[in-house]
């Protein structure tokens, strides 16, 4: 090989410049590296959990215990959610190019949709106490948490967030707390606790957007 | 070369480096801020009776630990999956058994550690409130228990099945089955009740339980044997992890069992690991078997007959604390309030309560010369309040009073104890069973409610005081439209009345009153 050949860059394969187009690719292959696949059907185990707790009797039909299991699973399904946030690259695909940061953003919010879809369809023909709105809102609260704790335990250690939230909001829920931040409790038509998950929900794809998971801490367990 | 830099023997180290670098400690300020809000607050917001207090360590602290225990566990035990390193630590001289152990012993160590120093915490804060008794050390080894089994869950999950999404999704399953034990707990249907039995997560005791009799400890050892038995199972499944790993990967069974029962050095400790995982089994199915004989108490909880002793029945020796306060104008006896020493922080505010009433009522036929706190369950049913003995004596309980039940700690509960002993007083009710103990309050048999005519003395009698229970009370649903304007232009008629012609009129018409023969208009 002379110096003159080396400097030529090479063509690409044929076979791959005729298999996907570059965005979706690129996006396939950002799914794929987060786990997304599995995440999703991470999620639809949740949805089958919650439409098994509400078919075998396993929650309450109405009071406030009822509300106990649903909160559950929406924080389990927005943990699910979080630990997609992992990269396994880490620092090195950060220099990569422009697109990671939506390509963060899509996944997100791609997630939560999916996360609020499935959970839904966990409850088709069944009856959920306070609604499925409720249930939509805890998950994108918890979602925001989930993403905001990924910034700094790191995407695998994301779920203690909104876990922690959660076992703190199901006393608040029992000891009939009414502060709009204590929104997995609150009725489906509080305002205040619209508000908040929904200022939660922001404020962690946003910050998750721009910043991404941090890499270090969560390998070193 | 000083003590603490001398080496350690080899597995002491390993288990100092886990512990170095194990991620519970990471999460442990966030853990503390749950225990906090959830478990501190809950147990402050309840009397300090030992008992009572010692029930937020099955009820709420393990549901707090149980999401962080199992997820941190599985977190723990899917390291070597997650980091892609089964085969490079396969050639270490040491069993995968034995750096598995170590793995989860630093989990374990931190994770009881945390929960040890919230039990102190919750007890220290108890002790310094409560008037009587100790400490119970059978909701902390159930809890310890509750833990450990939590987090082998965990780690055993964590190492068969490593993946990113192991951790939450044991958070997740542990949680629901706390809440499938709380639901079983409160239901008590008889297809879920050995769940019940077995499950830390229920109801609050009774408010005054282990002050009047023991509390037995057969539910508690038969939970201790059921975690402790599927710990022991879960730990033995390690030493087969690699046998177990290659079935899921491969999914060959004949390639699993060659790997379970291959020869070589690993023989003894597969043996052991056997071994192990069929005492863990023998031991829950044990206690499964035991819970399914457990039957009410005569104390309103679970006593099981293989485990029970006879002691746990006979009644605690009850230390009293009284007051006394003059009943109307320093001529009649005085009023004696009773209450265990265990609820003395509430004697004065019961006897400020009760006494003025006392002194309305006082000398009439019937009329309570003093009340005394009773137990809340006897021979297996709820004790309702009422009036007894020579002379009179109305009898209560820390639980129910009246038609009101609950704890009546730091609350403006006076009103429940003043309306408790006139409905007693007027409609001549004895202390009575209300229904078997282990059923919710609202499923009991309240007092029967008073008539009109009854109810129209009532609330002049307690009008003084601030408040008419037809409006404002438990009985306010009883009466609605005309029946209540009757019983209020009544109240309004008999309270205006100077106190002798009120005493006069009802030492005259006492008896036809708690009879119903009277009727409101016949009110003057």
């Amino acid at each position: 090989m002379t110096a003159t050949s080396a400097r030529t860059p090479q063509a690409a394969p044929a076979t791959a410049a005729h298999r996907t187009p570059g965005a979706p690719r690129l996006a396939w292959l950002h799914l794929r590296s987060r786990r997304v696949p599995a995440g999703v059907l991470a999620l639809a185990l949740c949805g089958g959990l919650l439409h098994a707790a509400l078919r075998f009797n396993w929650t309450f039909n109405s009071g406030r215990y009822a509300q106990l299991v649903p909160m559950i699973i929406a924080a389990g399904a927005a943990a699910m959610i979080a630990m997609t946030a992992h990269s396994p690259f880490g620092e090195a695909e950060r220099p990569t190019g422009r697109w990671l940061p939506y390509l963060r953003l899509g996944t997100a919010a791609g997630m939560t949709a999916a996360a609020v879809g499935l959970l839904q369809l966990g409850v088709v023909g069944m009856s959920l106490n306070e609604g499925v709105l409720v249930l939509a809102r805890n998950v994108i609260g918890f979602t925001g948490l989930g993403l905001l704790c990924s910034l700094v335990t790191g995407g695998l250690l994301a779920w203690t967030l909104p876990m922690g939230y959660m076992a703190f909001c199901q006393y608040a829920l029992l000891a009939s707390w009414t502060s709009p931040w204590t929104w997995p409790g609150r009725l489906p038509a509080d305002h205040g606790a619209w508000i908040c998950a929904c200022l939660c929900l922001a404020a962690g794809l946003l910050l998750f957007t721009i910043r991404g998971p941090r890499t270090q801490v969560s390998d070193d367990g | 070369m000083s003590a603490l830099s001398m080496p350690l023997p080899g597995a002491a180290q390993v288990l100092r480096l886990e512990l170095k670098r194990n991620a519970v400690p990471m999460l442990l300020p966030l853990l503390a801020v749950v225990f906090w809000f959830d478990t501190l607050s809950t147990a402050d917001a309840f009397p300090p009776v030992w008992t009572l207090r010692a029930s937020v360590i099955g009820n709420h602290m393990l549901f707090d630990f149980g999401a962080f225990a199992g997820g941190l566990a599985a977190w723990a035990g899917s390291r070597e999956g997650r980091r892609k390193t089964l085969d490079l630590v396969a050639t270490t001289s040491r069993a995968a058994w034995a750096r598995l152990s170590i793995a989860l012993a630093g989990t374990l160590c931190w994770l009881l550690l945390a929960f040890l120093a919230g039990v102190a915490l919750l007890y220290v804060k108890t002790a310094l409130e409560a008037t009587w008794g100790g400490p119970p050390l059978w909701p902390v080894f159930v809890g310890a228990a509750g833990v450990t089994v939590v987090t082998a869950i965990g780690f055993t999950a964590g190492v068969l099945l490593p993946g990113r999404f192991t951790a939450p999704l044991v958070a997740i399953g542990t949680l629901l089955l706390d809440q499938a034990g709380l639901h079983a707990a409160l239901v008590l249907s008889p297809a879920q009740g050995t769940y019940a039995v077995l499950s830390p997560a229920g109801l609050p005791p009774m408010l005054d339980a282990g002050v009047y009799y023991r509390v037995p400890p057969d539910v508690s050892i038969v939970r201790v044997m059921l975690m402790g038995g599927i710990a022991l199972a879960l730990f033995g499944v390690l030493g087969l992890a690699a046998g177990i790993r290659h079935l899921i990967r491969v999914g060959g069974l004949r390639v699993a069992l060659r790997a379970l029962a291959g020869r070589g050095d690993d023989v003894r400790l597969r043996m052991t690991a056997a071994v192990l995982i069929g005492c863990g089994i023998a031991a829950s199915g044990t206690a499964i078997a035991l819970a399914g004989t457990a039957q009410p108490d005569a104390a309103g909880g679970w006593m099981i007959p293989a485990l029970h002793s006879a002691a746990s029945d006979r009644p605690i020796p009850v230390d009293w604390d009284c007051t006394s306060a003059a009943a109307g104008a320093g001529v009649r006896p005085a009023f004696q309030v009773c209450v265990s020493q265990a609820f003395s922080f509430y004697l004065h505010p019961v006897a400020s309560a009760l006494t003025p009433v006392a002194a309305e009522i006082a000398g009439l036929p019937g009329a309570p010369a003093g009340a005394r706190e009773i137990a809340s369950v006897a021979g297996g049913q709820a004790v309702m309040s009422g009036i007894t003995g020579t002379p009179p004596v109305f009898d209560f309980t820390a639980d129910h009073v009246g038609g009101v039940f609950g704890d009546f700690y730091g609350v403006g509960m006076g009103q429940a104890f003043q309306q408790g002993m006139l409905d007693a007083f007027l409609a001549r009710s004895p202390p009575h069973a209300g229904g078997p103990a282990y059923v919710l309050p609202q499923f009991l048999n309240v007092p029967t409610p008073l008539g009109a005519a009854q109810q129209a003395v009532e609330n002049a009698l307690l009008a003084p005081f601030g408040w008419q229970p037809a409006i404002a009370g438990p009985a306010a649903q009883q009466w609605q439209g005309p029946a209540l304007a009757g019983i209020l232009a009544a109240a309004r008629r008999f309270g205006a009345l100077p106190a002798s012609a009120r005493h006069a009129w009802l030492a005259a018409h006492l008896s036809a009153l708690r009879a119903g023969t009277v009727t409101p208009a016949q009110i003057p």
